[in-house]
């Protein structure tokens, strides 16, 4: 089996663990990645399952992490007035589900391979009404963190790219430097990750790319 | 001297280490403060040393990651002493200082870790803002270095350290029109939490002294909660969305 060509060709392209939403296929597509989704909307038992499930599968050299839920999430909750519901959709099961994910796919990267996590945030200027998400990236960037110290040894790079591509937000003063703001998954999203996966970054680990036309910096 | 006598502050987790010396460098000040931990006997403890160097101590029980359980904490804070200034969440999981690979985690160890720090956070502030809006007072939530810098065996610590960074600074936009600040601080320091660390793994300790400029770990009381203190006081009333970092140096990562 592992001699044939036509697996070894279908493991050379990157892995996509990510959730069934269009933006996620596109992202794919844009990477000529291979999909395999991440139930991390439907429960810890849910993720249990699917994280033994990807501890026995094959190694792949090149792993996107992309949890993005299908309706982006808007700016107009403050968080005193969300409620519980909504504060673990938000919250606490994607954090976990990144904690799972994150870990399984650095796990199953072929020594010398690469990770990347890409997370959906606003800047820090216009995080009103986004602390879930400005929470969560933050500390998706200190899982990428932890696994680039505990995955060095065998070569295996984890870093984060950030994007504002699906959030509507609507930027305070200055406006981001770049006209492309906030950028297409396809392109500016998918660029960044190409770089990050690419031998091009072989000295970058445990870093972050800010994929949002210059407005994080 | 510092600005802004007779503040009210609730301090979770304060029964011990970081946040009883939390408790104490406010209680220097004159200021009220109420210990909300789990632990009565070891809360009513700290609040009797608050009240014996000069403030007024209170406990109160709390569970930070039952809704219930904070909104009653709050309220008998506002309900005793009719005003709220400050609240500090320092309560941290007892799953902390377990080293642990991030890929075998149970995911309910994952659950603890995130109710403790960050439900704890958004619970805290859901009940606390009316009245941190009234005094115009602030919310300071205590992180960690590993918060920025990762660490490869204490993963979710370091991802529920990393969420508050960013919940306060979210927070400092959401409520700083309403005048209420919003501050982090990562303190390196010596605590009952950090001696459990270096049980757990025999090499910490000389790790990581060796790599801070100071050589030591910080004070409780002196060097933590002085500076918990001032980001709690109005000497600090132009600052908000920040993490200040207590650490004697040794965090590479800014």
């Amino acid at each position: 089996m592992t001699g044939d060509p036509r697996h070894a060709s279908e493991r050379a392209r990157p892995l996509i663990l990510g959730t069934d939403v269009a933006a996620v296929r596109a992202l794919a597509g844009a990477l000529d990645g291979r999909l395999e989704w991440v139930p991390a909307a439907e429960g810890d038992a849910a993720l249990e399952t699917w994280r033994r499930r990807c501890a026995s599968a094959a190694p792949c050299a090149q792993i996107v992490v992309a949890l993005w839920s299908e309706i982006p999430p808007r700016g107009d909750t403050p968080l005193t007035d969300m409620d519980a519901d909504m504060w673990e959709t938000r919250a606490e099961a994607p954090l976990i589900a990144w904690s799972v994910a994150l870990a399984a796919a650095a796990s199953r990267c072929a020594d010398g391979g690469a990770v990347v996590g890409v997370i959906e945030a606003p800047a820090a200027l216009d995080a009103a009404g986004f602390a879930p998400e400005v929470g969560l990236a933050v500390a998706v960037r200190a899982l990428a963190r932890s696994l680039a110290a505990s995955e060095g040894a065998r070569g295996v790079r984890v870093n984060t790219v950030t994007t504002q591509a699906r959030l509507g937000v609507e930027p305070l003063a200055p406006a981001p430097p770049l006209a492309s703001f906030p950028g297409r998954v396809e392109r500016e999203v998918a660029g960044a990750v190409r770089l990050l996966l690419s031998p091009d970054a072989a000295g970058i680990t445990g870093g972050t790319l800010a994929a949002d036309s210059g407005r994080a910096w | 001297m510092v600005s802004g006598s007779g503040k009210v502050v609730l301090v979770t987790g304060a029964s011990g280490g970081v946040g009883r010396g939390i408790a104490l460098a406010c209680a220097e000040a004159g200021w009220t403060v109420w210990v909300a931990a789990r632990r009565a006997r070891e809360g009513s403890e700290v609040a009797e040393n608050v009240d014996a160097v000069g403030g007024r101590g209170r406990y109160v029980a709390c569970d930070v990651r039952d809704a219930t359980s904070v909104a009653s904490a709050v309220q008998a804070v506002t309900l005793r002493d009719g005003r709220l200034d400050g609240v500090v969440h320092n309560a941290t999981s007892e799953l902390s200082p377990r080293p642990v690979r991030l890929v075998e985690v149970p995911l309910a160890d994952l659950r603890e870790h995130a109710a403790v720090s960050v439900r704890g956070t958004w619970l805290l502030a859901r009940s606390a803002f009316p009245h941190l809006r009234a005094a115009r007072g602030s919310l300071l939530l205590l992180t960690s270095e590993a918060g920025f810098e990762g660490k490869a065996r204490l993963a979710p610590y370091a991802a529920v350290k990393a969420m508050q960074r960013g919940l306060a600074r979210a927070l400092a936009r959401e409520w700083g029109p309403h005048g209420v600040r919003v501050n982090g601080l990562a303190p390196l320091a010596s605590s009952p939490a950090m001696e459990r660390a270096f049980a757990e793994d025999a090499a910490m300790r000389a790790r990581v002294l060796g790599r801070n400029p100071l050589g030591r770990l910080g004070d409780p009381v002196r060097e933590i909660g002085a500076a918990a203190r001032f980001l709690l006081s109005d000497d600090a009333a132009y600052v908000t969305g920040h993490t200040l970092m207590v650490d004697g140096g040794s965090c590479p990562v800014t």
